[in-house]
């Protein structure tokens, strides 16, 4: 956590910082979810309340408070409340390992009459050598808040949409965890930060002992692995049950499926779940395909010392070029969020033996040929890539 | 201090999940009750500074095995199994039989390690590629045995269910 009270203090805020990041973020999506669909379905979406049809956030929250509090007389009151809560869990923990932007680096400075040493201080909640094996482990279990919604609210409706998102969740781990793995070859490491650090600059590999430049593209993990990246998209919108995987919740078969019986903040907090499972999954992909906080080829650090330049303090030029890096992950992030929720509203829903096909047969095969083949490669080509 | 705080809390929480898979009735509520302890124990695995087995820990068990623990028992009427579950004297005294040969034989074999050799060993293998060095020279040939455990297991469930006969027979 640190060694003096300035550290603790800076870590413990950062981290609810990062938390209410997600939280506050779902709100926005939302709304750009109810607009966007509105927009491709060349309807009007809620427009009425505030500019935009903005503030309709805020009444729909006051909505979703005010609700009242209602469990099913038949439901196993225990698993029926916990199931919510352990929806959000998994995602907000996941969202912390990933680093949001630059560690900040702070030099000496005396504050309330005592000195306070340099420290660095992660833009993120912790840091864990193993970063994506992690985030990957916490994330599976968040198959469980479905299970327990489906079973504690004793429905039978519920309990096929459970059935059902387990059984898509278990399938479609294995194309995801697979479809990483050609791209964890290359980079030798599963840390998130030294997986940005070598997605600097142009594209340069070695092959054959000989140094490949192409100065027009950016060194991003997607002109490595191409078909990983579609894997794993792919597998993060099962993984996601968002449309077109959404048969958990098909609420043309199953009404609503798992959160059938639920209403209220139980069923806000689901929202919150399925959102911040987005956001981590938007997060990985940006951090592995697309090079995390950093801009392509040697502009972010241009940015960083023209924002340092603007500041006469050291350590304020410091903190605030991280946050312009910060924001060049957000609009990353942003952007495959918009892609979700782009998607969901273009692509018809699969059927369930469509998509036990799609991840098994079709799925699974092709991301192992692509471990085998990148290999292959690397062994053949010589292991100096990147 | 905070380590060994956290050493107990996580260590009470294995154990007294671990006393509630056994002693709950309602096999659903087990099932979840080794969830709690497999992350419990995967918790221990982090403060033992062996991240990487601790993130194999919840994705494995707690996030694979136990999901399929979980989805087959939501299939099975319950209630019906809750009566066959709660034995009589009989069967209580298997029960203490095998907790008491288990119990004696985890101790013997927790005595009998060496353990200043095993810590140097297990020192070795914090980072991911140090693990993966070891498993595919020093422990190769363990490692592929579990490998092919594992595939005559999936085999076993295909020849099960291909077998003639039964309700199902063909």
């Amino acid at each position: 956590m640190g060694s003096d009270v300035f550290e603790i203090t800076v870590n413990v805020v950062k981290m609810l910082l990062i938390f209410l990041l997600m939280v506050q973020l779902v709100p926005i999506l939302v709304w750009v979810e109810r607009r966007g669909s509105a927009f491709i379905q060349n309807r009007f979406g809620p427009n009425r309340v505030g500019p935009l049809g903005l503030t309709q956030l805020l009444a729909d929250a006051v909505k979703f408070l005010f609700k009242e509090e209602f469990v099913p007389p038949s439901s196993h009151a225990l698993l029926y409340y916990a199931a919510p809560v352990l929806a959000l869990v998994p995602g907000a923990i996941a969202f912390g390992g990933i680093p949001l932007s630059m560690p900040i680096e702070i030099q000496p400075f005396d504050m309330f009459g005592s000195h306070w040493g340099p420290y660095t201080f992660k833009f993120q909640s912790y840091d864990l050598n193993i970063g994506i094996l992690f985030i990957l482990a916490i994330s599976s279990l968040g198959a469980y808040a479905l299970l327990l919604a489906g079973w504690g609210s004793n429905n039978k409706y519920s309990l096929f949409g459970a059935l059902r998102a387990s059984a898509q969740m278990v399938s479609y781990e294995l194309a995801m965890g697979l479809s990483l793995v050609g791209l964890l070859m290359l980079y030798q490491t599963l840390n998130f930060s030294q997986m940005i650090e070598l997605q600097k600059g142009p594209l340069h590999f070695y092959f054959f002992g000989r140094e490949l430049v192409v100065p027009f593209l950016p060194n991003w993990g997607i002109f490595y692995q191409p078909l990983g990246f579609l894997l794993f998209a792919t597998a993060a919108f099962a993984e996601t049950n968002r449309l077109p995987f959404d048969l958990p919740e098909a609420e043309g078969e199953l009404v609503a499926g798992y959160h059938t019986e639920y209403g209220g903040l139980k069923m806000l907090m689901f929202y919150i779940g399925e959102y911040g499972h987005m956001m981590v999954a938007s997060a990985v992909m940006t951090t592995f395909y697309f090079g995390g906080y950093e801009l392509p080829f040697h502009l972010s650090d241009s940015l960083t010392t023209a924002v340092r330049g603007a500041f006469t303090s050291y350590n304020m030029g410091n903190v605030m070029a991280a946050m312009a890096l910060f924001l060049v992950f957000l609009l990353k992030v942003l952007f495959f969020l918009w892609v979700f929720i782009w998607v969901r509203w273009t692509l018809p829903r699969f059927r369930y033996d469509q998509l036990m096909d799609l991840g098994w047969k079709t799925m699974l095969p092709w991301a192992l040929a692509n471990v085998l083949i990148t290999a292959f490669l690397i062994l053949v080509g010589g292991g100096g890539v990147l | 201090m905070a380590e060994i705080i956290l050493f107990y809390f996580l260590a009470a929480v294995t154990v007294l999940t671990a006393v509630g898979v056994v002693m709950n009735e309602n096999p659903l509520m087990s099932a979840l009750y080794l969830v709690l302890s497999m992350l419990g124990i995967a918790g221990l695995f982090f403060l033992l500074q062996a991240p990487f087995i601790g993130a194999v820990q919840i994705m494995v068990y707690a996030g694979a095995v136990m999901v399929l623990f979980v989805l087959v028992m939501m299939l099975i009427d319950i209630n019906k199994d809750e009566e066959k579950f709660s034995g009589g004297n009989i069967s209580a005294l298997f029960k203490g039989l095998t907790v008491g040969v288990f119990a004696g034989l985890l101790t013997s074999i927790i005595l009998r390690t060496p353990m200043s050799t095993k810590i140097l060993v297990a020192q070795q293998a914090t980072e991911v590629v140090d693990i993966a060095r070891l498993l595919f020279t020093k422990y190769v040939l363990a490692f592929e045995l579990l490998g092919i455990m594992l595939l005559v297991i999936p085999v076993g469930i295909v020849a099960l269910t291909r077998i003639r006969g039964g309700t199902h027979e063909r």
